[in-house]
């Protein structure tokens, strides 16, 4: 039994590509129905995301199962020969369930670490489940990748901290307000990144949003959008006085909040702590209103430097983890390897234990004058002997298994032992 | 059988605190929430501890300092579990817990030891001035610790570096929560503690005010907490200067306690 994996990802085929051969593929019943027929194929998986479309069968021949996943590639993808091979990576057994586990563990993300991936999989896995495709090999792998997703998870930091902008001033609130519900966001400057951080805020719970704009009517149209109230830019002092965190983005050549605008509000709201976010260049709150108590400010450049300590931690964590990966794939295939020689030592243990049963029957007779226990003991020492002298050659091939040098014994054994192919 | 208990309980302290610091490490929220089980186990054990005390002497158990440590270290316990409750903060554990042990510790020292208090230091007011103090000054010493831990974030946050140990200490505002709960809870109490003492002092010594250095720096401590509890109620102090005033406070308090312990004879040397 062998494992292929073929597949494309978002660093080695355009999203053009992946998205005709996605698109082809169709829904995730149909693939699997139409790899299975595959000559060769015994168990199929099919993951398709955003990112990557992956295909992972089980086959006993693993040549023609390829031939075949390639020209399923072809059709669907409608490529020519030498896109194939340019957007297309192939590996099998070991090199397969490596790379399963770090997709799995989401080494292999565009943004490594982000939790999505493990999700997809499973649900992948899910259809390969209920469309019978997934046998003893499949199962047994995909279980075993969800594993060591989750060891990646809980024992290293990969996926901790946060690596957008948006979520780097998020993460802030909270260590500032701690529970963001029932806060105020107050919005300056009607943009596309300042809507982006409104998204992440009322996702964390924050109860009102306020947008003020210099045109009211855009501040309307994004305030509708997001279930906020609009005010114009006159209103601005009032605002600051109710909301606890405040995200600057316009396009304005001055400061639109200054410190003497903070330093009034923070007065009339009784000392409560303010967060401002200036994500505006040329940027929007003077400087010197971080001085006050109780006001922190954070602009563009610090956020930045936030996230880019963050992904460095996270290249740091995925050095980690690359390890752990090493020690499960090495662990499945201890398993995996046995498989080879598994059939094998069955049927000599049958053949031997017909052996032994017979003979023990034909004894029968002239055992009959014997005492009830002395007969059993009998039985339990012939049984003894057999299996020490068993013992040996089947550890000795387990062991040989491990290195892809146990053929030649399985064909002896075989051989010898007349066993049948 | 209170020694035994005294022991268990103080066994079950480290255990938690431990709990409280490799949480530090290991960075799971699960060994924090166990260590807080720990603590409470800790409490209840302490709790009968004293009760087994009670039973034996059929006396008030706090009749020296070393007691007066023990049932210090039982109300710190009990207050901070109160607030980790309350504010689902628990990393102030990591520095009330090894707090807990040490007064533990320092108590074990006066272990069974019963003293016969001197007559001038028997009565029911007595005991009402002991256990209103101790339970506020508990109070106001996690404000002040709140403090210590609300003035390291708001640098960490100034200095716009995400590192470790700002993921690890609480949000701002629940630190300023605590600072706020325990003025309100810790002020009253301790008002009411310096009240009974000073109506105690009137019937054994005949002046309200003994000249006492501890009296000295708690009423300094008290006026400063007072201002403190004004401020914010009326003027709505937040933040970093209730943070910088529960520090200067509770220097005051220490002031008080070393001035009896560690330098002076005073009517507070007992025991």
């Amino acid at each position: 039994m062998h494992l292929v994996l073929i597949g494309m990802n978002h660093r080695t085929a355009p999203l053009d590509i992946r998205e005709r051969l996605s698109l082809s593929c169709g829904e995730e019943g149909r693939p699997l129905a139409e790899l299975l027929a595959i000559p060769g194929v015994d168990e199929a998986f099919y993951l398709n995301t955003c990112n990557r479309v992956e295909v992972l069968v089980g086959t006993g021949t693993p040549d023609a199962a390829l031939a075949g996943l390639r020209d399923f590639v072809l059709r669907h993808g409608n490529l020519s020969g030498e896109m194939l091979e340019r957007c297309l990576y192939l590996y099998r057994d070991e090199a397969a369930v490596r790379h399963l586990f770090r997709v799995t563990a989401s080494l292999d993300s565009l943004v490594m670490g982000e939790p999505q991936i493990l999700g997809q999989v499973k649900d992948a896995y899910r259809s390969s489940a209920e469309a019978n495709a997934a046998g003893a090999i499949l199962n047994r792998v995909l279980h075993h990748a969800f594993r060591t997703a989750k060891r990646v998870r809980t024992e290293t930091a990969i996926a901790a901290n946060a690596v957008s902008v948006s979520f780097a001033a998020v993460e802030l609130a909270k260590k500032i307000f701690g529970d963001l519900r029932g806060k105020t966001g107050l919005l300056v400057g009607a943009g596309e990144m300042s809507e982006l951080a409104a998204r992440h805020l009322l996702g964390q719970g924050v109860g009102r949003i306020v947008i003020a704009n210099r045109t009211l009517a855009r501040a309307q149209e994004m305030a509708s959008a997001l279930d906020g109230e609009a005010v114009g830019f006159e209103r601005l002092p009032e605002c600051l006085e109710a909301a606890d965190i405040v995200i600057a983005s316009t396009g304005s050549p001055g400061y639109v909040v200054t410190a003497e605008m903070v330093g009034r509000a923070l007065h009339r709201r009784r000392n409560r702590l303010l967060f401002l976010v200036d994500i505006a260049v040329p940027r929007d709150v003077e400087p010197a209103a971080a001085r006050i108590d109780n006001v922190y400010l954070y602009n563009i450049d610090d956020l930045q430097g936030i996230v880019d300590a963050n992904l460095a931690q996270r290249r740091e964590e995925a050095r980690k983890a690359e390890g752990i990966i090493d020690a499960e794939v090495a662990n499945y295939l201890e398993w995996f390897n046995t498989l080879e020689v598994v059939p094998t030592i069955v049927s000599l243990r049958e053949k031997v234990d017909a052996i032994l049963e017979g003979e023990l029957e034909r004894s029968h007779a002239w055992m009959q004058h014997m005492r009830e226990e002395d007969r059993e003991n009998i039985g339990i020492l012939v049984h003894a002997v057999v299996n020490k002298i068993l013992h040996d050659p089947i550890t000795g091939l387990k062991e040989e298994s491990q290195d892809h040098a146990a053929r030649p014994y399985v064909a002896a054994l075989r051989r010898l032992f007349h066993l049948e192919s | 059988m209170d020694i035994l208990l005294f022991r268990a309980a103080l066994s079950l302290y480290l255990v938690s605190c431990l709990g409280y610091l490799s949480s530090l490490f290991a960075r799971r929220v699960l060994v924090a929430k166990y260590a807080g089980w720990g603590l409470l186990a800790a409490l209840v054990v302490h709790t009968l501890a004293f009760g087994a005390r009670c039973l034996a002497t059929h006396q008030n158990p706090l009749v020296n300092i070393y007691a007066a440590l023990s049932f210090f270290a039982w109300v710190l316990a009990a207050v901070y579990l109160v607030f980790q409750v309350r504010t689902k903060t628990r990393v102030l554990g990591v520095l009330v817990a090894p707090a807990v042990v040490i007064l533990m510790m320092a108590a074990s020292a006066g272990l069974g030891g019963a003293v016969a208090l001197p007559p001038i230091l028997r009565g029911h007011l007595v005991s009402v001035h002991v256990v209103l103090a101790v339970i506020g000054e508990a109070c106001l010493a996690l404000v002040g610790l709140a403090g210590a831990m609300y003035l390291l974030q708001d640098r960490l946050i100034r200095k716009k570096r995400a590192t470790r140990l700002l993921r690890l200490l609480p949000p701002l505002e629940d630190l300023d929560r605590i600072n706020h709960l325990g003025l309100l809870c810790g002020f009253p109490l301790l008002t009411l503690g310096v009240i009974a003492g000073a109506l105690w002092a009137r019937t054994v010594w005949g002046t309200h005010w003994p000249g006492d250095p501890k009296l000295v720096w708690t009423l300094l401590a008290w006026a400063l907490y007072g201002l403190l509890l004004h401020q914010r109620l009326a003027l709505g102090w937040k933040g970093r200067r209730m943070a910088i005033g529960a520090l200067t406070a509770i220097g005051f308090l220490l002031a008080a306690l070393a001035a009896t312990g560690l330098f002076f004879q005073s009517v507070h040397t007992f025991g």
